[in-house]
């Protein structure tokens, strides 16, 4: 990342800036400190925008917001390209843009009327549903009255089928059925001269009438009902308009409205980095980072455009400065996928490492390690490319399925090596050829096998340690480092040493060498030293869970095939081993990624890495 | 004898490693459960926490593999 500034006469600020913004790779920074030096800092000045531009960033603030208002209430719909240029249809929207709120606003209320009404009206179908029947068995005479109540239990029909019959003196028929959630509709059909005394008895009941719209009161129940039916069917038609309406406006306008958006928002982040940046009597100056290999291009760029009249100066990053240098973090295609694991960590510090291409170099050896099946392998395999046709627009899912496909192609070698297809041989005579070791047998050459996995990556580890701290210049750290990883070497070498004597010469060196060591460790790291070197320890021991998980993982499958065995019929054996496979499948994916990440994030990167950055974020266009 | 004696040491050293692993899972679970309702961004983290008193049932088969084998 370099340190930059741009300078040029006034007239140019706003050009400039809008060629760095298409550029899109320059952090604008605020702060003077450190670009000029303390005694010329009185010399410059934060840029004030003028009255006019100010009216007009208030103007465009407002515009934006009243288009926002328009857009809540129309369709998401794809939207076309403009035919308008943004600059010059802005008048035009500013004129129009109330009037098309009011109309829009208009609809969507009626609209949303229209959804209550039918809403209601939707459910009162569903009593006249349940009354329809009914209302057949009383029969449409006239001089009759119709009232529907819809009761909860069985024991308030019979309370209700007695006060009819006391009011009525038993001229009523009262008919039963069951309505929607449970609930019994009633439908009483007297004479219509003792309506209104049953109506005013249920009420203070408290037992209501279904109820429908007000301009529904005085129909007889049986126009009520065909009236119910047939304006729902009206809401419809009229819902389709509305909607067929807002629709068409949506098309027609919003591409227009959109394009006018996004210029405003463009213009209005080119304003506001104006007020970042500086300025004496006659230039302005940015200040800012960005990348090395790209400062080039950017000088060229403005050289060309500005006739040499605005020019590019890369500074030099001062020492009290590297806290602030933003990180950007880049990587080769091959370990691009990797950073959906980076990104879950912290930035970074600007000394510190990308640990993006650590783990695409050990993340997938240690699942293939874990995993280590033939059969399995070429099954993730075959998900992972459904996984990456399926997702190929959806960066997160397409990054899983690459890493995917990278570990399960390891998983497959490891299978080979282990000899493992489905957990077993399956008499593959190649397998047979292949296998270096069986581990379902040999526990402990593997476990042997792990922990020299552990001791190589926590040296490694070690060494980066060593080496970042000799850049940052701390002398006694990359001592520590360098008496741990000696240390680690010799005692690793003296437990192999318990399985393989060595020559006695060689084991009476390697134990003067710790007895030498642990009073320099003492000595560089101070009393928390030798906590550091059991906590080193402590990690290499962890590493045995690259057998263990995979230990389990080929014990699981085993069982599988000898469950499936014992069945004793193809077909049932079948899918009683393919259901305990496909549960050990799944868990061969989620087991091994959690322990090979956090073999890295907890034993690995914990040597060296140093969290803390900025993350680099250039002046660009803002996204749509 | 002294063969069930070994299984039941390699047995001890799995099983109660394996109680205090699933102990303190259970605690940083429900910790980690309530933190990821109010910052869900920390989901990383939890995971790698969630996994590190796995080691203990690990060392614990690592024991038993050594009462055993060696």
């Amino acid at each position: 990342m370099s340190k930059v500034e741009i300078i040029g006469p006034m007239e140019f600020l706003l050009p400039v800036l809008d060629r760095v913004r298409a550029l899109g790779l320059f952090q604008v920074e605020q702060e003077m400190r450190g670009f000029v030096g303390r005694e010329d800092e009185k010399a410059f000045r934060s840029v004030r925008l003028d009255k006019k531009t100010l009216a007009e960033r208030l103007y465009f603030d407002d515009l934006l917001a009243r288009i926002g208002q328009l857009a809540a209430f129309l369709p998401k719909l794809p939207t076309r390209c403009s035919y308008l240029e943004p600059h010059s249809a802005v008048g035009i929207v500013a004129d129009v843009v109330d009037k098309h709120t009011a109309l829009c606003s208009g609809l969507c209320r009626r609209r949303d009327a229209l959804e209550e009404e039918r809403s209601e009206l939707l459910r009162q179908t569903s009593f006249l549903d349940a009354l329809e029947p009914l209302f057949k068995t009383a029969g449409e005479g006239t001089g009759l009255d119709f009232i529907g109540v819809s009761l909860k239990n069985g024991e308030a029909v019979d309370h209700l089928y007695q006060l009819i019959a006391r009011l009525t003196g038993d001229t009523f028929e009262f008919v039963t059925t069951s309505g929607p959630e449970g609930a019994i509709i009633v439908l009483i059909t007297l004479p219509a001269e003792l309506g209104g005394k049953v109506r005013d008895v249920l009420n203070g009941e408290r037992i209501p009438e279904l109820a429908f719209p007000a301009s529904l009161g005085q129909l007889p129940f049986p126009d009520k009902v065909r009236t119910v039916r047939r304006r729902i069917g009206d809401i419809g038609a009229e819902l389709d308009r509305v909607n067929a309406e807002l629709h068409r406006f949506a098309s027609r306008w919003w591409p227009t409205y959109h394009s006018v958006r996004e210029w405003l928002l463009d213009r209005l982040t080119l304003l506001t980095t104006t007020a970042a940046i500086h300025k004496t009597d006659l230039c302005f100056f940015i200040h800012g980072w960005m990348p090395s290999p790209d400062v080039a291009r950017l000088s060229s760029l403005l050289n060309g455009e500005f006739q040499g009249r605005v020019v590019v100066v890369e500074q030099e990053a001062l020492e009290e400065e590297m806290e602030t240098v933003p990180i950007a973090i880049r990587n080769p295609p091959y370990f691009r996928p990797f950073e959906l694991f980076t990104r879950i960590l912290p930035l970074p510090a600007y000394r510190s490492y990308d640990p993006t291409p650590f783990i695409g170099i050990f993340f997938p050896i240690f699942f293939g390690m874990i995993l280590g099946d033939v059969g399995y392998g070429l099954l993730l395999a075959a998900c992972a490319l459904v996984m990456l046709k399926l997702c190929r627009t959806r960066r997160d899912l397409r990054d899983a399925a690459l890493i995917l496909l990278v570990s399960s192609c390891y998983a497959v070698v490891f299978g080979f090596l282990y000899g493992e297809c489905f957990g077993g041989l399956v008499g593959w005579a190649l397998l047979e050829q292949t296998c270096v070791i069986e581990r379902s047998r040999a526990i402990m050459p593997m476990l042997a096998f792990s922990l020299s996995i552990g001791v190589a990556h926590v040296t490694l580890g070690l060494c980066l340690g060593l080496w970042s701290a000799l850049r940052r210049g701390a002398v006694r750290e990359a001592l520590t480092k360098l008496v741990n990883i000696l240390l680690l070497l010799c005692l690793a070498a003296l437990a192999v040493s318990l399985f393989s004597p060595f020559p006695v010469p060689v084991r009476r060196g390697l134990n003067v060498a710790v007895v030498v060591a642990i009073p320099l460790m003492l000595l560089t790291g101070g009393l928390l030293a030798p906590l550091e070197m059991m906590k080193n320890i402590g990690n290499i021991v962890s590493y045995a869970r690259i057998m263990a998980i995979g230990l389990a993982s080929v014990l699981i499958a085993q069982v599988a095939n000898r469950f499936a065995g014992l069945t004793g019929d193809v077909l049932t054996g079948a899918v009683a081993g393919g259901l305990l496979h496909l549960i050990n499948i799944v868990l061969g994916v989620f087991s091994p990624t959690i322990h090979s990440l956090r073999l890295h994030y907890v034993e690995f990167f914990d040597k060296f890495m140093v969290y803390g950055g900025r993350r680099f974020e250039p002046f660009k266009k803002p996204s749509g | 004898m002294e063969k069930v004696l070994l299984g039941f040491a390699a047995a001890l050293a799995v099983g109660l490693c394996a109680i205090a692993t699933g102990w303190a899972q259970s605690r940083i679970g429900s910790a980690g459960a309530g933190t990821l309702a109010e910052k869900p961004e920390l989901s990383g983290t939890i995971i790698i926490l969630l996994a590190i008193p796995e080691t203990m049932v690990i060392l614990g088969f690592v024991v038993a593999a050594m009462i055993l084998y060696l």
